[in-house]
């Protein structure tokens, strides 16, 4: 009701107590392309749906590596997800100069949380458009940790988490599975990963090589990216999982796909 | 190329006047006034270098580079340890071998592999060796007027898949060569390289060198720059780059 006297500067609140500016930020989120992440005890994967703007285009990048012990996937404003990447990469770089370890994500992520709020108090500035997933390995534990930001500056941790368009079907793929993925297998949790994203592309829209991308950390593992051909095998298995008898699967595959259609 | 023969903090002589190091080697005494009935004054200068030691040395080939490194580090007439590393594997293609001070050397390479970090971040690859080589001139140059003091040899695969070197002086004048050596022990160490694998002085036609045989002719010449290079010494470590990867080798030098 009151939406459009109070929306106009990120500085000004509205009668029920909200930033609406902060909150279209995050609506912005909502518009990229889906992005997932997930943790086992010893990995984190994360999978993202590649849009491209014509066929003649490629599919835009959305996982983007920043140290070699983590990585983060994007969802919204393409080139703001970018102007934070640069800044996580030179706070790493500066870490590993000044205290000869790797940046523990935490604190990284703390950092960055900060500098998303910064930008909600300012009367100069907008806040970000994007939302990050943040797959990381802490250098002293050896744990992996998902982290996920919002325009907002709220830092949140996740054992899996899905963001961006039609991620609600993930997110319910991953509340489904997530006691599995303790324990699971790195391949395993590569397979849930393109699973969930399965359900998030459009109308009549595939999963394919092409607009797939899973990137992963783990304990022993730097940080690698999957892409093209490498990734074949793992859509291979999710061709067979579609086609297997076992009725609770079919039955996933098919709420998988029927999700889109509902809001 | 600068030469590297004399190091050090400047001497202090008083009844010659204050000794200090000039360019090339030479030392040039600067007398202060005359006092009557007394000792003449002399200044002390902190000077911001020390020599820790070392001889590095490489040689690249068909398809392979080894660069070699003892692993003493000393200053003055004093053993500081006999167990530090001077190689370091800056790229999958390039590894970096540096002698002098070794804050400086640390400090080169912690600046390199930053600068190697952003490159792979903005180029979605890593940085070849002869990009590596242009990196090195470069930093190097940045520091013209206050240099790294730091010897370098920097080896690596090229492009082409073909082994390459590059010996540095300290302010970043650089050269592609077939074998080089750098350090306190490089005169002891190029002439020997000059007459193996150059072919130097020699009748008969330059043999093509397997990298096991350099492997062992680098043992050679560290063995015979420990005998009379008071700075080297120790143990000697030997790393081998091909296209498949990197080995590394200590072999056992003197530790007088």
């Amino acid at each position: 009701m009151f939406r459009n006297q109070y929306d106009t500067d990120v500085t000004v609140w509205s009668p029920e107590g909200r930033l609406l500016q902060v909150e279209y930020a995050m609506e912005s989120v909502k518009q990229g392309s889906a992005c997932v992440g997930l943790r086992s005890n010893s990995h984190c994967v994360l999978g993202a749906l590649k849009r491209s703007v014509s066929e003649l285009s490629w599919h835009q990048k959305k996982l983007l590596e920043i140290d070699d012990h983590m990585l983060v996937g994007i969802a919204g404003l393409t080139a703001d997800a970018r102007t934070l990447a640069k800044y996580m990469r030179n706070e790493c770089l500066h870490n590993k100069y000044v205290y000869g370890t790797p940046m523990p994500p935490h604190q990284l992520m703390a950092d960055v949380a900060d500098k998303h709020q910064r930008t909600t108090q300012t009367y100069v500035r907008r806040p970000f458009g994007v939302g990050l997933l943040v797959a990381s390995v802490d250098p002293l534990t050896q744990k992996p940790h998902l982290y996920q930001t919002c325009p907002s500056g709220n830092l949140y941790e996740f054992y899996a988490s899905a963001i961006g368009a039609r991620s609600q079907s993930a997110r319910t793929y991953l509340e489904k599975h997530h006691e599995t993925f303790g324990d699971a297998s790195r391949d395993d949790l590569i397979v849930h990963a393109l699973q969930a994203l399965v359900g998030c592309v459009s109308g009549d829209d595939e999963l394919t090589k092409e607009n797939a991308s899973i990137g992963i950390v783990g304990k022993d593992e730097k940080f690698t990216l999957l892409e093209g051909d490498a990734l074949q095998p793992f859509l291979d298995r999710l061709e067979l999982k579609g086609g297997d008898d076992d009725e609770e699967e079919a039955g996933d595959d098919a709420a998988a796909e029927a999700e889109p259609m509902e809001t | 190329m600068m030469n590297s023969t004399t190091f050090g903090a400047p001497l202090m002589r008083h009844s010659e006047g204050q000794v200090v190091l000039g360019g090339n080697g030479e030392d040039v005494v600067v007398k202060p006034a005359d006092y009557p009935g007394r000792e003449q004054p002399y200044e002390h200068r902190f000077s911001p270098y020390d020599f820790n030691g070392g001889t590095v040395a490489g040689v690249s080939g068909e398809d392979y580079l080894v660069i070699a490194a003892d692993t003493r580090m000393s200053s003055g007439y004093e053993i500081l340890s006999r167990n530090t590393s001077k190689l370091h594997q800056l790229n999958p293609n390039a590894i970096l071998a540096s002698s002098g001070c070794k804050t400086d050397m640390d400090q080169l390479r912690s600046v390199l592999d930053i600068k190697s970090k952003i490159y792979q971040h903005n180029h979605r690859k890593s940085m070849t060796a002869t990009s590596t080589a242009q990196m090195l001139s470069n930093t190097l140059y940045g520091r013209r007027f206050f240099p790294y003091y730091a010897f370098n040899v920097l080896g690596g695969i090229d492009a082409e898949g073909k082994g390459c070197l590059f010996s540095y002086d300290a302010i970043g004048s650089f050269e592609r060569t077939q074998y080089s050596a750098t350090g306190s022990g490089q005169a002891y160490v190029i002439p020997f390289l000059d007459n193996v694998i150059g072919n130097r002085n020699r009748t008969e036609e330059k043999p093509t060198l397997s990298k096991e045989e350099v492997v062992e002719l680098m043992k050679e010449a560290f063995v015979s720059a420990g005998e009379r290079d008071i700075y080297t010494g120790d143990a000697l470590e030997i790393m081998v780059m091909t296209k498949d990867g990197v080995t590394k080798e200590t072999f056992e030098l003197k530790k007088d």
